[in-house]
This record gives structure tokens, C-alpha cells and sequence, in this order.
């Protein structure tokens, strides 16, 4: 089911927090929803979910949420770890989000399975770690098996292995024709995890395109090449118009350039080399000269990593 | 709708804050008729005239206080957002936790009803003639109805005030100072004022419904005016509710 994101937009008194925000969520495929601390991310799922007052639309499968019979059977969210009651058992709690689409009881027993909260099915979650209570937020978001999913942070407070499996069971979910749209701060998980991204910065949207096209916009992807004769290789490559950069340790890179380009200077050369590995930009580095400039909340410099101590 | 009304249903039930309100119900009406009954005194008891007076608002706290959870722990918890993003039509909640409110309501009423007639049991040579669960008949039957429909009420006001508020315990705190103390006051400092404050004495929610209850001729329209006040808190949480972010 396609997602459909119209021109959301929010205002808190004087605080402009999601401006005309536009994107689509496509089916079969994992969307990350990445932004700086005060981006309006989280505003922004709201206002999808219809739970703020806004301006724009979401539509799925070319209807708003109201339009369609089952809300659940169409979209799943999880948008925070503690939204349970904490005297109410998990097996309760899912009871009761599943009466909606009226999930049996053994759906409910199958997704507590699922996300391995059997065990705990009837304690009360007041005492649930974090993780525990990302679990059940995402149990609720699945129980009626929804064609959508919108998360909010889900891998907060998971350790590896959670982690992990979440990544599995959010790209089989995709794989089988439905949308996912994860919001995440792990930018290395979500790198392994996300088939397309939608960056916002200040309640604008920055990018909202594939993760490939996204990683090439970085200026930093650059190809590394260790060799015994520096000095001829840096030669012919300045003899074809290419830049370059030797480190202390004696290692060249050159940005902007494929290894088969370098590989073939070095052969015409006739200089060996020891090591030749494309460095392609991280989620990370391509993210933060994005944003930089649209953090809403920038962290200070310790002043002792300034020499203030002296 | 039907799916909203299981919803609410299961809510109110699976958490043990409302066993615990119910029981403390029973209990209270439990006291409530014993006290009197064992009481050495000659007079004969008549259970509406206890359970539809003043004694009876001990049992109101008890309804008020799971008729704000209603809202106060959807509030409190953030599940007001789960809620709403399983059921995007606001309106259908509203009504939902209503009917629910209503029928938690006229449950607890036949069950304190019960316990009252199951008390009244254990001393009958006390009771008089038009005492509930004895003889469905006496002076105080045509008037049965008020006592469930003024519970409700008192618990729409209750949930009205914690949706205004998004606070649980003011929505349990603020209906009952009213009744019990706030509307005394103002009727004291009225009295003082040489009759220049009596229209305002006349509007007061908690002294209409009383006057409305006990049948008084004191105030006109008691029951009109009594039921604006619920109307009217109720039709400001509807539209808060409506158009406050969740």
C-alpha cells in the first residue's frame, strides 16, 4: 500500500515545526525518517496518523485513514516505548488494541510470541525495561497485521541482538509488498535497514529519494590506494586531472574516482599496488552535511577538548 | 461503533484501579446501610431516601473516580494516541466511553441496590414500607430513576472535567469540592449579601441537583438547570477533545 504525504503542516504558537513536508512511503519497500533532534519527525507521523491538528494530507492507497473500514488492518503504529498502561498486563493491553479488527486471542498469543514477550504475557509492564516496551509497542503495531507500519524510534533501548532482529523482521515485512516507515537516530542501523530515506531538517524536508542516491550525494566518497612508489602513481594521476591527498602513513586517496579508474593509471604505471579500496560515504557523514546547518538544538564543545584546561 | 464499545470495554476492565473502585462501592453501600439499620434508634429506615442523599456521594467519589480514569490514564499514559490512531474519528471515542460510562453506571446502581436490599434483609423489622429490594413500591419508587441518572451525570461532569484539564485527580477533585464545599460557601457569602447574590445561589449546579433529588420546591427548573451544567461541560470536552492535539 502507498503512502501518500501531502504537504503537512504545523505550527506551535510561534514555532513553525513541519513546513509543507511532502514524501511518499512505497510499498515493498523500508523508508527511514531521519532528522536532527526537533526535526518534526515525530510531529510529523502524528499528523500522518491524523493525531494532530494540521494542515495537509496523508493518504493511503489513495484514501485518508477515515475513508478505509479497518484503520488497523491498514496501518500500524508505534511512536513511543512507555504508551501502555503500567498496571494493565501485556496480553491485556494487546486485547484491547485488538479489538479494532477483532484479533482472536491467538493472534495475540502469536504476536507476544513474535516478539518474544510470552513469557511476561500477564505482568503488568510498569516494570518492562525499555527494550521490553519497544517490544509491546511494536506487538501493537503488528497485531492486526497491517499493510503500513509507521514507527517511531523502535530500536531505542533494544541491545544487538534485538536489534537485529527487528532489522529482519522489518525488511521481511517489507518484502512482502508492505510499507514500513522507521524514524531512527542509529544511522549505521538504518543504513543497513532502509531501502529509501526522507531527511527533514527545521520541519523541511531535505531528501526524500533512494538510500543509493542519497549516499552519492556526499563529496566524500573517495578511493584509497596504498603503494610502495607514491611518487609515480601521485605523477600519473595528477597527469590525468585528478586530485589527490597522501597521508602521514603514506596512503593516497582520490575523490570522486572509481577503483577500476585507479587500477588501470597504476597498470599503465607499471607501479604495484599493496591496497586499492573504494571509500564510500557512510549514512552518517552524508547526514550530518545535510542537516548541519537545520539542527534545531546544537550540543557545546567541552572546553577542554578546546584547551580550555590548562 | 461496535468495535470502539469492545474497545472501551476492555480498557475499563483490565486494569485493577476499576475492581478496586467497584468493590470499594459495594463496600461503602454495605456501611452505608448497615450503620443505620444497627443503629439504636426507633425511626424506620428508607433506603432511597439514604442511597439518593447525601450518604450516597461517599459511593459517587467512588463512580467519579473510575468515570475519570475514562479519559485521565488515556491522558496520563499517552494511550490517548494509540486510541485515536485506531479509532481516527474522534467522535466515535466520545460516544464510546459515554455508553460505556452509562452502562458502568447502572450496573453499579443495581449492584449497590442489591447489597442495600441484601443489608435491609438482615433487619426488617426496620425498614419501612417503601424500602428497594423489599417492596418495589412506596412514596420514593416514582422517583428511582433519579438516582442512576444523577450518578451519571455527576460522572459525565467528572469525565468532562478531566478531558478540559487533562488531569485525573482534578477531574475527581474539582466535582466534589463543588458539591461539597465550594457551592456551601458561595450559598454563605450569598446569604450575607442581602439577597444581591441569589440569582447566583440559584444557578449553582450542586444545589440544583440536590433540590432536584429531593423533590425541594426551593428552586425552580432545579433538573433544567442542573442538566445545562452537565450539557455544557459535556458539549466543552466534546469539542476540546476534538480539536486539542492528542
Amino acid at each position: 500500500m502507498r503512502v501518500e504525504v501531502n504537504g503537512l503542516d504545523k505550527h506551535f504558537r510561534k514555532v513553525h515545526a513541519v513546513k509543507d513536508l511532502s514524501f511518499a512511503v512505497e510499498p515493498g519497500r523500508v523508508t527511514g525518517f531521519l532528522g536532527p533532534n526537533g526535526s518534526g519527525k515525530s510531529t510529523s507521523m502524528r499528523l500522518m496518523l491524523g493525531l494532530d491538528n494540521g494542515a495537509g494530507s496523508t493518504l493511503f492507497d489513495g484514501k485518508s485513514l477515515t475513508g478505509h473500514k479497518s484503520v488497523t488492518r491498514v496501518v500500524g503504529a508505534h511512536l513511543d516505548a512507555k504508551f501502555f498502561h503500567p498496571k494493565r498486563t501485556a496480553y491485556a493491553h494487546l486485547r484491547m488494541l485488538g479489538a479494532e479488527s477483532r484479533v482472536s486471542k491467538a493472534r495475540v498469543n502469536e504476536v507476544l510470541q513474535l516478539v518474544g514477550l510470552e513469557s511476561v504475557a500477564k505482568k503488568r509492564p510498569g516494570g518492562f525495561s525499555l527494550g521490553m516496551g519497544q517490544r509491546l509497542g511494536l506487538a501493537g503495531a503488528i497485531l492486526a497485521d497491517p499493510q503500513v507500519l509507521i514507527l517511531d524510534e523502535p530500536a531505542n533501548g533494544l541491545d544487538p541482538q534485538s536489534i537485529q532482529w527487528m532489522r529482519d523482521f522489518l525488511r521481511f515485512y517489507a518484502s512482502q509488498g508492505r510499507s514500513v516507515l522507521v524514524s531512527s537516530h542509529l544511522l549505521s542501523e538504518m543504513q543497513l535497514l532502509a531501502d529509501d530515506v526522507v531527511v527533514i531538517a527545521r520541519g523541511s524536508l531535505i531528501a526524500a529519494e533512494s538510500m543509493n542516491t542519497f549516499l552519492a550525494r556526499s563529496s566524500g566518497s573517495s578511493v584509497k590506494v596504498r603503494t610502495n612508489n607514491v611518487r609515480k602513481l601521485a605523477e600519473a594521476l595528477n597527469a590525468e586531472g585528478l586530485a589527490l591527498s597522501v597521508n602521514a602513513q603514506e596512503e593516497l586517496r582520490i575523490p570522486n574516482v572509481t577503483t577500476d579508474q585507479v587500477g588501470d593509471i597504476a597498470f599503465r604505471s607499471g607501479v604495484a599496488l599493496l591496497e586499492l579500496t573504494a571509500e564510500t560515504a557512510s549514512l552518517e557523514s552524508v547526514f550530518l552535511e545535510l542537516t548541519e546547518s537545520g539542527q534545531e538544538y546544537r550540543v557545546g564543545v567541552p572546553q577542554s577538548a578546546i584547551g580550555g584546561v590548562q | 461503533m461496535r468495535s470502539a464499545l469492545v474497545y472501551e470495554w476492555r480498557r475499563l476492565w483490565s486494569v485493577r484501579s476499576t475492581w478496586v473502585m467497584s468493590l470499594l462501592y459495594v463496600v461503602m453501600a454495605i456501611i452505608l446501610g448497615a450503620v443505620p439499620l444497627y443503629l439504636d434508634s426507633g425511626a424506620k429506615q428508607s433506603w432511597i431516601g439514604l442511597y439518593s442523599s447525601s450518604g450516597n456521594l461517599l459511593c459517587l467519589i467512588m463512580l467519579s473516580v473510575v468515570a475519570a480514569q475514562t479519559f485521565g490514564h488515556e491522558y496520563r499514559y499517552g494511550l490517548i494516541r494509540l486510541t485515536l490512531s485506531e479509532f481516527p474519528k474522534r467522535e466515535r471515542v466520545m460516544i464510546a466511553k459515554t455508553v460505556i460510562l452509562a452502562f458502568y453506571v447502572a450496573i453499579m446502581t443495581i449492584v449497590g441496590w442489591s447489597v442495600l436490599g441484601a443489608v435491609g434483609a438482615t433487619k426488617p423489622s426496620r425498614m419501612s414500607a417503601d424500602v428497594v429490594g423489599f417492596s418495589m413500591s412506596g412514596s420514593g419508587l416514582p422517583h428511582l430513576w433519579q438516582v442512576p441518572v444523577f450518578g451519571f451525570a455527576y460522572c459525565i461532569i467528572a469525565m468532562s472535567v478531566t478531558v478540559l484539564t487533562r488531569n485525573l485527580a482534578l477531574g475527581v477533585i474539582l466535582p466534589l469540592l463543588s458539591a461539597t464545599l465550594i457551592e456551601s460557601l458561595i450559598t454563605g457569602f450569598a446569604s450575607l449579601a442581602k439577597g444581591r447574590w441569589d440569582w447566583l445561589v440559584h444557578i449553582l449546579p450542586f444545589n440544583n441537583a440536590s433540590a432536584w433529588m429531593d423533590q425541594s420546591t426551593e428552586l425552580h427548573f432545579a433538573g433544567l438547570i442542573f442538566a445545562s451544567w452537565v450539557i455544557g461541560f459535556y458539549f466543552l470536552a466534546t469539542l476540546r477533545f476534538h480539536l486539542r492535539d492528542a
